[in-house]
């Protein structure tokens, strides 16, 4: 089997403090707009009642992702220039040389993953930073999270040790491209009620 | 919406419109071949068809502006096995090629009327599967209000509706430039307006109809399909621009084609037939161009 990077989040441990989002902002030097790591802060709930008594279910938590380096990347599959490439290791990226910038990838990314270039007229994404881990470093992201909440390995090892969620709101459904994405879930993401859930505070993702 | 936008905008309608005023008159100059003789048939058609040619470069044009990258556009055909925009930038080019060896070839009447007529066959076809593929583009799993039938429909309704009142006009533009130029008298060209232009109005008025089927059924889609989002959008936002749109396309193909049809089943009047032609056309373009805005400002992704 091909190796296949993925990024493991631990949900059930993350603040919501967005270090591995200015850390990946830092390291790729992006302007005000694109942002390829992503802190979504979730909450919901409201009351219930039970027992004839009105109880809160209120939750709230963070789910930090990046480009989900997708098993089945839509993003590759309409590219109409073949800059979109997935590496060896399982790494979507984008040549440089070819990216026409159509944008047509934006399109089709279920992730808000790909992001466009203004300086460049080019697509860009999370490179799972590749020339670190060339170097045998961990991505920006995963080196800066103060909880430990981030880790990178071959999907199947990860899954293995971690169970297989890929899918809790507000992502979308893992069918559309299967994502190379293991979370462990934080409590609230069992019990979170999709119909009360939402992201809060979109203007900051 | 912004410039790039705007740019899909005019490159899908140009090039919908080309291949349907080719087609469209394919088929007019079949039935005057028939009905007259192919000398008159030409008559009618060879101005039309060189019509055509720059509203396709126009549209081909316009789509280099929705690129970060001009100048590399045509890197856009390497990945044909498996992006429907390779596809359609590949057709769109191969119509291009074709359309415009054919209009050199009838122009200047090289080659045998058989040779020409395979060549504009191929044209022709090449030119309604790119009309598909421009549909495929927008067809992807992750944009629910562009991933049903009526994407394709729709685009073939005003392939045909813009193609059918284009060569419309075209043939009343044709008249009048002979009329000036003092070569009606005794012409192909003033036994045949009539009858086209007939013919062309109750094809507009048949194409309305399709089209008052499709607008709706598309929102219908929309609703049931996953993209309540976005009929949320059209219904509020552009309630106002997309009732415009209806009423526009109603006006020009409906009440204008009716109008037009009911002048071309009497002699005289060339300077109303004209002004109807022309205004019938003109308002179904800006409907079409309208309802192209709405397609790109209603669509709402899955996912983030």
């Amino acid at each position: 089997m091909s190796r296949q990077l993925a990024f493991h989040v631990n949900a059930a441990v993350c603040t919501g403090c967005k270090a591995c989002q200015v850390a990946c902002k830092d390291k790729n030097n992006l302007e005000v707009g694109r942002l390829f790591r992503r802190v979504y802060d979730v909450d919901g709930g409201g009351w219930v009642e039970r027992n004839g008594f009105m109880e809160p279910n209120v939750f709230a938590y963070s789910l930090s992702i990046s480009c989900m380096h997708c098993q089945s990347p839509l993003c590759l599959e309409v590219c109409p220039t073949g800059a979109t490439f997935k590496r060896a290791d399982g790494i979507v990226m984008v040549n440089k040389d070819v990216c026409i910038g159509c944008r047509y990838c934006e399109w089709a990314c279920p992730y808000g993953a790909r992001q466009f270039n203004e300086a460049t007229g080019q697509s860009s994404k999370c490179d799972f930073c590749a020339d670190l881990l060339d170097k045998g470093e961990q991505p920006a992201c995963v080196a800066t999270c103060p909880q430990r909440a981030l880790e990178i390995g071959e999907l199947s090892e990860l899954q293995a040790k971690y169970g297989a969620t890929s899918q809790v709101y507000p992502l979308p459904e893992a069918d559309l491209t299967q994502p190379s994405i293991v979370i462990t879930p934080h409590p609230a993401m069992l019990l979170a009620n999709a119909n009360t859930a939402r992201v809060a505070k979109p203007g900051e993702v | 919406m912004n410039v790039r936008e705007w740019a899909l905008v005019a490159f899908t309608i140009l090039a919908q419109m080309s291949v349907g005023a080719f087609v469209v008159l394919g088929l007019v100059h079949a039935w005057a071949m028939q009905r007259y003789s192919p000398d008159k048939a030409d008559q009618l058609s060879d101005r039309a068809l060189l019509a055509i040619g720059p509203t396709l470069a126009l549209g081909l044009l316009a789509s280099l502006f929705h690129l970060g990258n001009p100048l590399f556009a045509y890197r856009a055909v390497f990945n044909l096995a498996s992006s429907w925009l390779s596809r359609e930038i590949a057709l769109g080019s191969t119509f291009a090629l074709l359309g415009a060896l054919f209009a050199f070839l009838q122009w200047r009447k090289i080659g045998s009327f058989e040779l020409r007529n395979v060549v504009a066959l191929l044209a022709a076809t090449v030119g309604l599967v790119l009309v598909y593929a421009m549909a495929r583009v927008y067809m992807l799993p992750t944009q629910p209000a562009w991933n049903t039938w009526a994407t394709p429909v729709s685009f073939f309704v005003t392939t045909f509706l813009l193609g059918t009142l284009a060569i419309g006009a075209a043939f009343v533009a044709t008249y009048w430039w002979e009329w000036r130029g003092g070569r009606l008298q005794g012409s192909a060209l003033a036994e045949m307006l009539r009858p086209v232009l007939r013919t062309l109005a109750l094809a507009g008025i048949v194409l309305l109809g399709l089209e008052f089927v499709v607008a709706p059924l598309s929102v219908a889609l929309m609703a049931t399909g996953g993209a309540a989002a976005s009929v949320g959008i059209l219904t509020s936002q552009y309630g106002v621009m997309f009732a415009l749109r209806l009423a526009l396309v109603f006006l020009g193909a409906g009440v204008f084609g009716l109008w037009l049809y009911r002048t071309a089943l009497r002699p005289g009047a060339e300077t109303l037939l004209g002004r109807l032609a022309w205004t019938a056309f003109a308002l179904v373009f800006v409907s079409e161009v309208l309802g192209r805005f709405l397609f790109y400002a209603t669509h709402v992704k899955i996912g983030l």
